[in-house]
């Protein structure tokens, strides 16, 4: 089935087309209690059924594609996707919504807060300048600052929600007791990912001479797996450091990580704010830039970006040009989480980090993906972390884009309950592999008064590797610590 | 469309459930128009959403004072357009009245507000060491109000019965708002006329839950699952006589035709059942370990008697979750097969359903129409599951015909019209194929007792002149 390229005034034949998606909904209400919003609003118009519902009313031509309930129900769906993975019919919910919120963008153009995200993200220079202030705002403590001086209601209270959210990217600081060597000596790292000199603006990777650290026998060999990295626009602007651990954990398991120059935004971001065209032209950019790289894979560190990805082959399908239909759909193929290449590769094992870690699932790995295990694996190759997968983990945190932005009740509401249930599991920190949900929960935190870091998952593979020794740099690194069960 | 509320009513209810919990605009009602049986289109008039007691029968009081008729609603995962809004009834939806009040693992027994889930009931009755027996395929989304309502069995009601033995008491708020509790917590059950057992099963005609006391059971020690292969359903039926006559009492019994066996295949929940195979048989033990063994190779053997080509066992908890996922997700699973789904459900005498799917199966052929078979075969409760597409109304009558067919079938050799999901709207015209005048008369007399008014969800069960929707 394909996502229709239509002309404006074809609303409903756009979802018309996706007859078929639709209807598999058999109407058994069996994803009503995996809905977040469903819970906790409990109209079903806010449920999946209900909404998919509508859909089918709109193609049925019964209700208008621009009517209040229509964009209220579809805008109100956080898009976590959480129904898919319940539905006994199969029902592509995800693919279905990103359509209704296109042809309902196309009716009423979205929110302004929306439209200039989306402005934002679709150009180099403007995202460029963005995440420039973000980091000035970080850096200069103004954030934190703002954070704790805004009151938490009206337009003030979302611009707290948004400094929190960039106050919440910085580095985590491990306690002291994360410090402490094997021997119960106190190593001089403080902060996570402080490997490279000036971690959040590492803009590129290391040079290959230092990028190419020690790794185990099995791998020396010369058919080392190429793969490119999605640098992301939030990953690269505001968390440049999990870029830098990924590319460092990655090589450490085997892989050749190579540049992938004139990459673009993923995406996800537009598709899901209803501007499919905007998607499909971003997409369009990175099969071409990936095809330049000649990468065998690609690995992807944000989970929203690598569901994205994945669906480049659905949203290109009906684009005849330059065969791009079958060229998406093979970028799409290659496309891998983080967490997926090094589950494949063992991964290898660090040297120990006493703590405990929440893990929560971002809901673009765990049900758009699929990927539950994964990360996980990703967390247990550090010897000694403790780790406690947050009770709820399966829901959404509230991040949603901007959703707490345009819907600050429910959003509040939905990300205070993932505060609260992050907090009940007494961790040191939390992993979760998503920039959009650490920043989410960061902010949450944050604003909670709680002094609880927030890292990704490699980043403390990465410091694991990193007392391990192994990116010592030239053969001494091999002589090392090598922590028990290595590969 | 019917007419709107009267704007002072709609205040009123506004003023005690919140602006956000009374729906009335007809874009947004136009989703509570079906239930989990989307044949039937009937939006209400509004939709109302309390979260308490008060709440509740305070919403009941208000629109009974206007002669406004009420449909209460729980998932709407019901299969016989019980929870649909007929004669410009409002929805009064338990979807925010779903805490767990209370829960005494001395007593085993839970205090729970209608809206509930079943599964999350068991979820948390586990740690005790408790569950809530009662297991509908639709238990992940499906509420106890609704099972009260619907009396609703499940795969494990083979060996347990159904939601009726498992009901200790109820808070009823009646069609005027007035609460009345009946059984519960040091009554004795067997004192006086059973009320409870009156109530449960009553399709939401009599009263609204508002509460609702549950009994628990200690979780089975331990578990044997079982699926047998077969080449056809016949073989698999003669399959559960014999295991029947040995003398065994399986927790559960369940049947998967081969329609539905590609059905479940397909979809995310795959059982690993043989896409060539006829049908395939769940039988599952239950109860302390030992001897568990012993009844299971009966049970195998019984299986290779009647012709099983092979008997597995799951070799643990993953795999006996997959066969079970795979029989209880098989409703849904079938979207992927066509579009519209009817879901039938009749009982017939246990020894007959070898004669009786042979029979469904002509008169599939005869219909040219696509029957999935799954059904509670212990019990003899039978779902065809008749595939369609709306779109298509040269097919949908032929569904109509052969449902009738099927229906008159079941009747014929003795059994009835449905095994658990109820009447509702869609059984209405078969209700005289079983009742006579009489009984439906004093059916229709039970009721004025409960709701005088006829204003609690009118146009269900009992086959009055047809309703308008
Ligand atoms: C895939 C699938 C599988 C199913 N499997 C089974 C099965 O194995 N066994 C089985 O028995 N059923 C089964 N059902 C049918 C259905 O799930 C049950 O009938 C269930 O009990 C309905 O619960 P609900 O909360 O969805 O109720 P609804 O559909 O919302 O309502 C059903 C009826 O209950 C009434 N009602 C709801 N709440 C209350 C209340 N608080 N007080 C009074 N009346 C109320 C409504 O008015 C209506 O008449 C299945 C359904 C589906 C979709
Ligand atoms: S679970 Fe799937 S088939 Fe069932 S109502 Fe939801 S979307 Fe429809
Ligand atoms: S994507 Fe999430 S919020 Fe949206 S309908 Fe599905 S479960 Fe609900």
């Amino acid at each position: 089935m394909a996502l229709e390229q239509h002309p404006v005034g074809a609303l409903e034949q756009a979802l018309e087309a996706q007859h078929e998606r639709l209807m598999p909904c058999v109407h058994c209400g069996f994803c009503l209690p995996a809905c977040p919003t469903y819970n906790r609003l409990g109209d079903e118009a806010d449920s999946p059924r209900g909404r998919l519902h509508l859909m089918r009313a709109v193609v049925d031509g019964r209700l208008s594609a621009a009517s209040e309930a229509f964009r209220r129900h579809i805008d109100r769906c956080l898009g976590c996707r959480a129904c898919e993975p319940v539905c006994p019919s199969g029902v592509e919910y995800g693919t279905l919504l990103e359509l209704a919120r296109d042809v309902a963008g196309r009716s009423r153009p979205p929110v302004l807060s929306t439209r200039l995200m989306l402005a934002v993200f679709s150009s180099r220079l403007w995202r460029g300048l963005f995440f420039l202030g973000g980091r000035l705002l970080r850096s200069t403590g103004l954030a934190a600052l703002g954070t704790r001086l805004l009151p938490s209601g009206g337009l003030l209270g979302s611009a707290r929600l948004g400094l929190a959210m960039v106050a919440a990217t910085g580095p985590w600081r491990a306690s002291r007791r994360w410090t402490e060597g094997q021997d119960g000596t106190t190593s001089h790292a403080g902060a996570v990912g402080s490997a490279s000199a000036d971690p959040d603006r590492a803009q590129k990777p290391p040079p290959p001479s230092r990028a190419t650290p020690v790794v185990a026998d099995r791998h020396r060999s010369t058919d080392r797996i190429r793969v490119g990295l999605l640098t992301g626009c939030v990953q690269e602007g505001l968390y440049a450091r999990v870029n830098a651990a990924t590319r460092r954990v990655l090589e450490a398991n085997g892989y050749d990580v190579v540049e992938v120059r004139g990459q673009e935004c993923c995406g996800a971001l537009h598709a899901h704010g209803g501007d499919l065209e905007e998607a499909r032209r971003l997409a369009r950019a990175n099969v071409a830039s990936f095809e330049a790289a000649a990468v065998d894979l690609v690995a992807v560190n944000a989970a929203g970006c690598g569901a994205a990805m994945k669906e480049y082959g659905t949203w290109l399908s009906n684009d005849t040009v330059d065969d791009m239909a079958e060229r998406a759909a093979a970028l799409a193929r290659k496309t891998r989480d983080v967490s997926e290449l090094l589950s494949e590769s063992g991964p290898r094992r660090g040297a120990p980090l006493r703590g405990v870690v929440a893990y929560d699932h971002p809901c673009h790995l765990l049900h758009a993906q699929r990927l539950e295990q994964p990360p996980l694996s990703v967390l247990a190759a550090v010897p000694e972390l403790e780790v406690r997968v947050v009770e709820g983990a399966s829901e959404c945190c509230g991040g949603a884009g901007i959703y707490g932005l345009t819907h600050p009740d429910l959003g509040g509401r939905i990300g205070g309950d993932k505060v609260r249930s992050v907090l009940a599991a007494s961790a040191d920190v939390v992993a979760t592999p998503n920039p959009g949900c650490m920043m989410q929960i960061g902010a949450g935190l944050r604003l909670a008064g709680a002094d609880l870091g927030v890292v990704h998952p490699v980043e403390l593979l990465d410091e694991s590797y990193r007392r391990a020794g192994y990116y010592a740099g030239g053969p001494s690194g091999s002589r090392g610590p090598r922590p028990s069960g290595g590969i | 469309m019917t007419e709107p509320l009267a704007p002072t009513l709609e205040r009123r209810l506004v003023e005690l459930v919140g602006r956000d919990h009374v729906i009335t605009e007809a874009d947004r009602l136009l989703v509570y128009e079906s239930d989990g049986l989307s044949a039937y289109r009937w939006p209400p008039r509004a939709v109302v959403l309390p979260a308490t007691t008060e709440e509740a029968a305070g919403v009941l009081r208000l629109l009974h004072g206007e002669g406004v008729p009420v449909v209460p609603r729980g998932a709407g995962t019901g299969l016989s357009g019980g929870a649909l809004a007929a004669e410009g009834a409002v929805i009064v939806g338990t979807a925010r009245m779903n805490r767990i009040l209370a829960l005494d693992p001395e007593n085993r027994v839970a205090r729970l507000q209608p809206g509930v889930q079943n599964t999350r009931l068991t979820d948390a009755a586990r740690p005790y060491g408790l569950y809530y027996a009662p297991d509908p395929s639709s238990q992940t989304a499906c509420t106890i109000g609704g099972n009260v309502a619907e009396n609703s069995g499940g795969p494990h009601c083979l060996k347990y019965g159904v939601t009726t033995r498992y009901i200790s008491g109820l808070t009823l708020a009646l069609a005027d708002g007035e609460l009345v509790k009946i059984g519960g917590a040091g009554t004795d059950p067997e004192a006086g006329y059973d009320l409870v057992g009156l109530v449960v099963g009553s399709e939401g005609c009599f009263a609204m839950a508002v509460e609702v006391e549950v009994r628990l059971l200690p979780l089975p020690e331990a578990v044997r699952t079982l699926l047998g292969i077969f080449a056809s359903v016949a073989d698999a039926a003669r399959a559960v006589t014999a295991i029947i006559r040995e003398g065994l009492l399986p927790a559960a019994m369940e049947i998967i035709d081969q329609n539905t066996i590609r059905a479940v295949e397909a979809s995310v929940y795959a059982a690993g059942y043989p896409t060539d195979a006829g049908a395939a048989l769940v039988v599952e033990f239950d109860g302390t370990d030992a001897g568990l063994d012993a009844d299971a190779r009966r049970a195998e053997a019984c299986c290779l008697s009647a012709g099983a080509r092979e008997v597995r066992r799951a070799r643990n908890a993953g795999e006996r979750l997959a066969l079970w996922q795979g029989r209880k997700k098989a409703f849904g699973a079938m979207g992927r097969v066509a579009p519209d789904l009817l879901v039938q459900d009749a009982t017939v005498p246990r020894t007959k359903l070898p004669e009786v799917l042979e029979r469904i199966g002509e008169i599939a052929k005869r219909y040219d129409l696509t029957i999935g078979n799954v059904f509670h075969a212990g019990d003899g409760n039978l779902h065809p599951n008749v595939l369609f597409d709306r779109r298509n109304t040269d097919e949908r009558e032929r569904v109509e015909a052969a449902s009738k067919e099927i229906m008159a079938l079941c009747v014929e050799v003795g059994g009835t019209i449905t095994g658990e999901h109820g009447v509702g709207v869609d059984k209405r015209k078969y209700m005289k194929l079983v009742y006579g005048p009489d009984e439906i008369d004093a059916m229709r007399d039970v009721k004025a007792v409960f709701d005088p008014r006829g204003l609690f969800n009118p146009g269900k069960v009992l086959p009055d002149a047809e309703v308008s929707a």
